[in-house]
């Protein structure tokens, strides 16, 4: 075996698929580019949008206004409200929208007032419209507002002081460190992209330079030249391992800007604080390259066994599949995994992903799923080897 | 049916000259359907230096496996096969040092140049950078491939493609040219352009075996024809050779005569 061969292998690999546009199309633009613009977007019209409501004086229908003239007065104070008289068919205007919400006062208000009984108000809203909604929101300020004022004089009548309402403070403080707050909020989601990445990045290439290459006609050509089929599975695959870690560093950072960008024009980005320690990268990446190893294997493995580009394509749906399927249980909540569990591949890989990120290193879970993937991504490249040594698989039409 | 019986003159030039030294040999597949297959049947037959030696039969008649058991793509079931003195099963690496092989079904890699392509096939086979740019210069004037050396290869017509996959294959200067069916597919501009230079490595004295189902093609190039039907050899000789011991002076009647004798024996 000669790392010389090797390397020929994987640079014209790595220079068809740079070539290729769909690659470039697929790594760059559309996680680069496409999703922070799309984020950016959705964010901006969001925020229009918010920005209008907000602005937006809200017309509020009163009925039975003359029980509760002091409280009328304070909602007419709020300078973006505007006070309706009784109309017959404001539930039909609510309904349109003409007005947003519908309070009701009860006839005997100033007599609970002065009795000291509690008072229902009734306030009609659309939660589903957002001028509605921010109606509903400063009406409510409004009342928590009165209803204060109303216990301040009731208190001040008896003498007591405001603390009086107050006996007990409790005062909550959350330990958790920066690191395992950023970790519980990304050890949700990140395992799981960080799989689906993988693979989806390994796919194509994976694919075009196996049974593509048969497809094509070019296989020949290599198979007599003085390489020998170890070193062009390796070639090969460091290839597919190469371009598979790149387009899941770059979806990552995509998703990350498209985040940055669309949660920042709609509005700021509040409670996250990005802290992952160097130790924590180091095992992160421990842990990853097993995988992308594993997938990259496994998929040219598949690729040299399909007779052509579509059959490829078929055997690693299901494949794809089954990975999407045990990303999406790793990430689900209150799922512990046990001692052999850590041998499943992929499924392990995502455990220790959600365990570092958490902020815990369980050093035999490391280990276990490190050398689990690393046996079973040999196994592929030695069934790989194998198979391009049968002539019935490099040679069926 | 192998025992059918023509006269054959060995070319008794001596045995370095064998380039290519096929004996007993056999392949046998085994097929899901139709079971247990016999591709070639103990085939025997040498090829010389500065000689095209044509393997000539219809399509199925075992002449690709016999070529891609001489390319080491595939392995004998029996027989003994040797390139240049290498054996074909014991030192697959050295034969495919000796070869250069082209067939209808080789492609070319799109996204690369032919300066590229010929570059990375120079490599695979072992040579020096130095080496293969002065070869490519040479390879490329004489094939006339200098206006599009730069062009990437999904750019490129048939007859530069074709141009290319020729230059690709004698990059390492191989002594023995493999050539399955080289026109098979091409316009007859371009399958003439090949033939010429087929012509022309015997003329440097390189030795190659040419397989093709078109009698004229062989008629035309071979100096030495093998006529295989359904795995077996049963004619070879000069076309001379041929026409002697047949009735007919056309080598389509030869074959068909051949193959009707073939059957009858069977």
């Amino acid at each position: 075996m000669s790392w010389k061969n090797i390397k020929l292998i994987f640079t014209k690999e790595l220079v068809g698929t740079i070539r290729d546009k769909r690659t470039i199309i697929a790594m760059i633009i559309i996680p680069l580019i496409f999703y922070p613009l799309l984020f950016a977007g959705i964010g901006y019209f969001s925020k229009v949008g918010s920005i209008k409501s907000e602005e937006a004086t809200s017309k509020i229908m009163i009925y039975g206004a003359e029980f509760a003239p002091q409280l009328v007065k304070h909602l007419q104070d709020y300078e973006k409200i505007e006070v309706l008289t009784i109309e017959d068919d404001s539930p039909a205007k609510l309904q349109n929208g003409d007005i947003q919400a519908v309070l009701m006062v009860p006839p005997d208000f100033k007599y609970k007032i002065e009795r000291e009984e509690p008072i229902k108000l009734i306030l009609k809203y659309d939660t589903t419209e957002a001028k509605s909604r921010i109606a509903q929101k400063r009406v409510n300020q409004i009342i928590e507002e009165y209803k204060s004022e109303i216990i301040l004089q009731r208190l001040s009548r008896l003498d007591l002081k405001e603390e009086f309402l107050t006996p007990l403070i409790l005062q909550e403080e959350n330990i958790a460190t920066a690191e395992k707050m950023t970790g519980s909020f990304l050890a949700l989601l990140l395992p799981y992209l960080i799989i689906i990445l993988i693979f989806a990045g390994a796919m194509h290439t994976a694919v075009d330079i196996t049974a593509g290459e048969k497809e094509r006609g070019t296989i020949a050509t290599l198979l007599v030249s003085q390489i020998s089929r170890l070193e062009i599975v390796l070639g090969k695959c460091f290839a597919v391992m190469l371009i598979s870690f790149t387009s899941m560093v770059l979806g990552l950072l995509g998703l990350a800007l498209a985040f940055l960008s669309g949660a920042s024009i709609a509005g700021g980005i509040e409670g996250v604080n990005f802290g992952i320690s160097i130790n924590t990268i180091f095992l992160l990446f421990l842990v990853l390259f097993p995988l992308v190893g594993l997938a990259s294997a496994v998929l040219v493995m598949v690729g040299i066994f399909a007779r052509n580009i579509r059959e490829a394509s078929s055997y690693i749906t299901p494949i794809y599949m089954l990975t999407v399927l045990l990303g999406i249980v790793s990430v689900s909540q209150g799922m512990e995994l046990t001692g052999n569990m850590f041998l499943v591949p992929v499924l392990n890989s995502s455990f220790v992903f959600k365990e570092l990120l958490m902020g815990k290193i369980y050093w035999d879970h490391i280990l276990t799923t490190f050398s689990a993937n690393i046996i079973i991504a040999g196994i592929a490249l030695f069934g790989a080897t194998r198979l391009f040594n049968k002539e019935e698989v490099l040679f069926r039409s | 049916m192998t025992n059918y019986n023509l006269k054959l003159t060995v070319q008794k030039k001596g045995l370095k000259f064998k380039m290519i030294q096929v004996e007993g040999l056999t392949k046998v597949f085994h097929d899901k359907k139709r079971g247990k297959v016999v591709a070639v049947n103990n085939l025997k037959f040498n090829c010389q230096k500065g000689q095209i030696f044509g393997l000539l039969g219809p399509n199925g008649a075992g002449k690709t496996t016999t070529l891609r058991i001489l390319a080491t793509m595939i392995l004998p079931t029996k027989g003994k096969v040797k390139v240049n003195g290498f054996d074909v099963v014991k030192e697959p690496r050295e034969v495919r040092k000796q070869i250069g092989f082209l067939s209808s079904e080789t492609g070319l890699y799109d996204r690369f140049t032919p300066r590229e392509t010929v570059m990375f096939f120079g490599r695979i086979n072992g040579m020096e950078d130095k080496v293969i740019k002065k070869r490519t210069a040479e390879i490329f004037h004489s094939l006339d491939m200098e206006g599009f050396q730069d062009v990437r290869v999904n750019k490129l017509s048939t007859g530069m493609k074709q141009k290319l996959s020729i230059a690709r294959s004698i990059i390492h200067n191989p002594p023995v040219l493999i050539l399955d069916e080289p026109t098979v597919g091409l316009d007859i501009i371009t399958a003439r352009t090949v033939i010429e230079y087929v012509k022309n490595f015997r003329d440097q004295g390189k030795c190659i075996i040419y397989s093709t189902h078109i009698m004229q093609e062989a008629e035309k190039l071979c100096d030495m024809i093998a006529i295989i039907h359904q795995g077996n050899l049963i004619a070879q000789g000069t076309l001379t050779e041929l026409k002697k011991n047949s009735s007919f002076n056309d080598l389509e009647e030869i074959f068909f005569e051949l193959i009707n004798q073939g059957e009858k024996l069977e």
